[in-house]
């Protein structure tokens, strides 16, 4: 590095000059943006250096299993910053999404020490944890000598904090006193309306601001947008992944839950109320009069996909599968808005449920000490910083990352309304299923119920009496209900 | 045979082409999609006329993915590289194997022969999950975990049966005589079924051969569960196209186009055996 | 042929079959111990996400089956789709044979274009059938709104899942059917076809009964490694459908894949398994018998 950088850097790290500054300053010394992130991080690498034994596990290799996800691409990006702060090298096995899951499972299933670390999301540590196959990183966060003292763990988002946190025992609340922390988050994504300005526009229709609203409002986009437009895209597929996102978010709003949980630990489906009952008719009303026509095949994929590329006006899913159809070579890049949204007219703030990419350790690793020093790099201020100002790591679970002002113009720029939705949801963002063994059987069938009743096979009345009458029998027989 | 009447000739042709529309289609699609950018194929309706771009083949092909966010690394040559290699390994191992016994099943009737290639076959029945799962807990005790030699013992599963089944076929179908004929002019065992049986049963190794090696480069499950990231193959490498920001559409198509390739070629290769054959039934007669 | 006297061949015709048909054998049979390690699974109740509490239950994994409508509904749906599409490809894979059966250096050329749906791995196919089947960007939604299908919603509607998932194993997998068939068809002696050709017999006569019998080992071995296949079909529907919409499509596989890598239900998964395997142990069986039958009575004639 010349001297004028260091220099620069220097003044950064004393706090003569501002972040941007300081970016702005390395610009004019004719170095990329990106680059320029990388020897930020760098700097304030060898600040981190000066209070905390960075080099403690010094030639050791650990190995980890990444999802194939801009998450991944950020870390991977940055990690060169990691291996000089510690001497320690890292290897990764990349998977695609498709079958990453399968891998983990199959890896951990068969207690493989292959992996030290690996991506997950939090739902998957309901059963990973149970399982044994991860560690209670309790023991690594509270522990001064081996975490540094600027991890902040308090900065985390408490909401995601707390998701990511289970005591193992099935329907006990996530983030209790008794919790174990199963793995940390990374990223998240919130479930709330990301839409087509142009084509709200061109309808004449207005934000919705609850489930009625959006129902209205989906309907008239796909009448009057025109052009096989559809008014609003939600996932469908016969999968977990068609209750969580905008599905679960709405259905929360109106205080109604899975299952419910005894004050003796039993645990009973609770979706077949009055008032589910009402929000499930008005769900299925809602896809068969204005969602995609092949709905039951619809995941994440097409979801996005359609609104990426003007198929449809808006989604109610996750915010970054919005964020990321706002960019790359999509045909609505730059077109597209964001919002929170709020199901229940009587609610008092929009209560998105969320998915939490997360890091976890594995409990077959050789070198968790070493291990835990990556962990708390990737899931440390300055990466995170790293990772959303100049890749696409977002949303981010550090506050602080969301105080970050070059975050936040960065957001604002391009991505209208982002930063707001964010503020508005993210106070009620968390995880709003009960934590417990069956958790992939349940949503499968949920979904499929679902599916049966967009299809008109099934009325919904009595298609959530049987789906309660069969998850109640499943619980039984897993000794759980 | 020879003299078909024109309405006959007529229709075979319009049945002809009418099979080739229907299975050629797909894939004459997904050829024009490689050449273009996701945002082309993402219009409504799709459209015949495209402007031609090799992004997708330059990406694959360097292993350079330029995104939004910058250049990612993709390494789909290398899943070319562990196709072919596994592919063409696992199918020379069990024709090694599988032919010779495919050999003594045809022509020796021997005590347990019968159940011996019943059990052969039913490996290739054994549902892959049922397996695979307690197997990778023994890979990793034997220290097979995560190697190619592990993985193209597991691919025998695919191969082996295959190829011992319909190469059978073909051995009973040659006519004892012939080789009786050559033993009795005082040839050895060996010699007789290099020099007689072989070529006689050529087609139909070539097929068995082919047949194997589509369905072991088709396989991703053995890989996926056994081996890590630097040993899977092209099948698991088209799926990283299927990203969280998106389907890139056109590098998979691409992907399918390349991966198709080698296996074409190997076809195109082996086309002399595979249809012309020679004409077993002038012998048989 | 084997009781033949040796000819200056020494090694002992009674172990040479074995050791020709053993390092076979030897290769696969390491793959029967983490067969029976599942067979053990099956007799357990066995969750990943609940350890406490596996034990064996014997044979309750396999009796609840019984009185389980979602069992029912996934054996009918399996052996259905490996009936309409084994049975299906069989005729068109005979079909077009018979029409490439002539030896012209076209003929042969289109037979080797047919194999490139098989080459193409069922899963990415399916990914481009989902594409092409898409009401917006699909091109065959497109074509089908042309010729009056406005609203055919092809694998997310029950009434057409099966059709259009039959549709795509169709496409991938007649031409191993066809490429079988052909390759026997041509291995057929000429005489008994010249003869009649001679005689003046009826086509139809000369197809079944003389081409069909003479062909039926081969068909045999291509319907067998067929439905064994399609029996434990996953990629194809997995991709399309994931099994949905509403129970139409949970076939064996689906169901074993989602209750091991979603449930980690590893016990109900293993039992599904085994029956799975028995139902195909069962079909193969019939399929080699008549297979034998076939074969001596074929070696008689000769």
């Amino acid at each position: 590095m010349h001297e004028k950088e260091k220099d620069l850097l220097d003044a950064f790290l004393r706090g003569q000059v501002d972040r941007r500054g300081l970016i702005k300053g390395l610009g004019a010394m004719g170095l990329a943006a990106s680059t320029a992130g990388v020897l930020l991080n760098l700097g304030q690498t060898r600040a981190l250096a000066a209070d905390f034994d960075w080099q403690a596990h010094k030639g050791k290799t650990i190995k980890l299993l990444l999802n194939k996800h801009p998450y991944a691409d950020a870390m991977i990006a940055d990690l060169d910053n990691f291996k000089q702060l510690t001497g320690m090298n890292v290897t990764y096995d990349v998977f695609p999404e498709d079958v990453y899951f399968d891998k983990v499972t199959a890896a951990l299933s068969a207690s493989s020490p292959e992996y030290d670390a690996f991506m997950t999301g939090a739902y998957m540590t309901w059963t990973y944890g149970p399982a044994g196959w991860i560690t209670d990183l309790n023991e690594w966060i509270k522990d001064p000598a081996k975490t540094n003292p600027k991890y902040a763990w308090d900065d985390f988002l408490p909401g995601v904090r707390n998701s990511c946190a289970w005591n193992g025992k099935p329907g006990g609340a996530l983030g209790s006193e008794d919790a174990k922390q199963w793995c940390i988050p990374w990223g998240f994504e919130q479930n709330n309306i990301t839409y087509n300005k142009a084509m709200f526009d061109k309808a004449g229709v207005k934000l919705p601001g609850n489930m009625d609203e959006l129902v209205a409002a989906a309907a008239k986009l796909t009448k009057d947008v025109g052009g096989g437009v559809y008014g609003i895209g939600v996932r469908g597929s016969r999968s977990w992944a068609t209750i969580h996102p905008g599905f679960l978010s709405a259905y929360a709003n109106f205080d109604q839950k899975d299952l419910n949980v005894s004050a003796d630990g039993k645990l009973s489906a609770a979706m077949a109320t009055a008032e589910s009952k009402a929000f499930h008719k008005q769900w299925v009303q809602m896809i068969q009069e204005s969602g995609p026509k092949d709905w039951s095949t619809y995941t994440w994929y097409q979801v996005g996909t359609d609104l990426g590329a003007g198929a449809s006006a808006m989604i109610f899913d996750a915010d970054i599968l919005g964020y990321f159809m706002n960019g790359g070579s999509n045909k609505m890049a730059g077109q597209l808005a964001f919002s929170a949204f709020k199901a229940n007219p009587a609610a008092k703030a929009p209560t998105p449920n969320i998915w939490i990419w997360s890091l976890s350790m594995s409990n077959f690793s050789k070198d968790k000490d070493a291990t835990w020093y990556f962990m708390q790099w990737a899931s440390g201020l300055d990466h995170c910083l790293f990772g959303a100002t100049k890749m696409d790591f977002v949303n981010p679970v550090r506050q602080a990352v969301w105080k970050d002002e070059m975050f936040r113009e960065k957001l604002n720029k391009s991505y209208p309304g982002y930063v707001d939705m964010f503020d508005a949801s993210a106070p009620g963002a968390s995880i709003k299923f009960t934590a417990q063994p069956l958790f992939f059987d349940l949503t499968t069938e949920w979904a499929a119920t679902l599916q049966k009743m967009v299809a008109k096979e099934v009325p919904v009345d009595e298609g959530l009496d049987k789906l309660a009458e069969s998850i109640n029998g499943q619980l039984k027989e897993a000794g759980l209900g | 045979m020879e003299h078909t009447s024109l309405l006959e000739r007529v229709l075979r042709g319009i049945a002809l082409t009418l099979v080739v529309v229907f299975f050629m289609f797909p894939i004459v699609w997904i050829f024009m999609m490689s050449f273009q950018t996701n945002e082309m194929i993402l219009r409504i309706p799709p459209q015949l006329v495209f402007e031609p771009t090799l992004a997708n083949y330059t990406a694959l092909i360097t292993g350079k993915l330029q995104t939004a966010a910058g250049t990612l690394d993709i390494a789909f040559m290398r899943n070319l590289w562990n196709s072919i290699f596994l592919s063409v390994t696992s199918v020379a191992v069990a024709l090694l194997l599988g032919v010779p016994a495919a050999y003594a099943f045809a022509r020796h009737k021997f005590r347990g022969s019968e159940d011996i290639a019943f059990t052969l076959l039913s490996f290739r029945f054994a549902p892959a999950l049922l397996v695979l799962l307690p197997l990778t807990l023994y890979f990793q005790k034997l220290g097979l975990a995560n190697t190619y030699f592990g993985l193209i013992w597991v691919y025998q599963l695919i191969c082996l049966p295959l190829i011992l089944w319909i190469v059978r076929g073909y051995f009973e179908d040659i006519p004892a005589d012939i080789e009786y004929a050559y033993r009795i002019a005082g040839h050895s065992w060996f010699a007789t079924f290099r020099k007689i049986a072989l070529p006689l049963a050529g087609p139909g190794i070539a097929a068995a051969g082919l047949l194997a090696f589509i369905f072991a480069w088709n396989n991703f499950v053995f890989a996926l569960v056994l081996a890590s990231a630097d040993k899977q193959p092209v099948t698991v490498g088209a799926l990283a196209f299927i990203t969280s920001s998106g389907i890139q559409y056109g590098q998979i198509s691409a992907a399918i186009v390349l991966s198709i390739t080698p296996t074409l070629a190997l076809a195109l290769y082996a086309q002399r055996y595979l249809v012309e054959g020679l004409s077993l039934g002038a012998v048989k007669g | 042929m084997h009781r033949a006297k040796p000819s200056g061949f020494r090694i002992s015709k009674r172990v040479l079959p074995y050791l020709l048909s053993l390092p076979a054998l030897l290769v696969c049979i390491g793959i029967l111990i983490p067969f029976l390690t599942s067979v053990v699974y099956s007799f357990q109740r066995y969750r990943l996400s609940q350890p406490w509490a596996r034990q064996f239950n014997w044979g309750d994994n396999y009796i609840s089956f019984f009185t389980d409508p979602k069992f029912w509904n996934t054996l009918e749906i399996s052996l259905l789709y490996a009936g309409i599409t084994v049975g299906l490809e069989l005729l068109l894979g005979l079909g077009i044979a018979m029409l490439l059966q002539k030896r012209s250096s076209l003929n042969n050329f289109i037979s080797i274009m047919l194999l490139m749906p098989l080459m193409t791995a069922p899963a990415l196919a399916a990914l481009m059938w989902k594409l092409m089947t898409n009401p917006g960007f699909g091109v065959l939604s497109y074509l089908a709104s042309l010729i009056g299908l406005q609203d055919f919603r092809w694998a997310s509607s029950p009434s057409t899942a099966l059709l259009t998932v039959v549709l795509v194993d169709i496409w991938v997998y007649t031409p191993f059917i066809m490429i079988l068939l052909l390759a026997g068809l041509r291995s057929l002696p000429t005489q008994p076809f010249e003869a009649a050709a001679l005689d003046g017999v009826p086509r139809s006569f000369v197809f079944f009964r003389i081409t069909l019998p003479m062909l039926t080992p081969y068909i045999l071995t291509a319907t067998l490694f067929r439905l064994l296949d399609s029996i434990q079909q996953f990629d194809i529907i997995y991709a399309m459908t994931q099994g949905g919409p509403g129970d139409t499509l949970t076939v064996f596989q689906v169901e074993a894949y989602l209750n091991f890598f979603q449930s980690t239900n590893v016990g109900r998964s293993a039992a599904l398994m085994i029956i799975l395997w028995a139902i195909t142990y069962f079909l193969s069986n019939i399929f080699i018998k008549n297979w034998l039958r076939l074969r001596e009575r074929a070696r008689g004639q000769a």
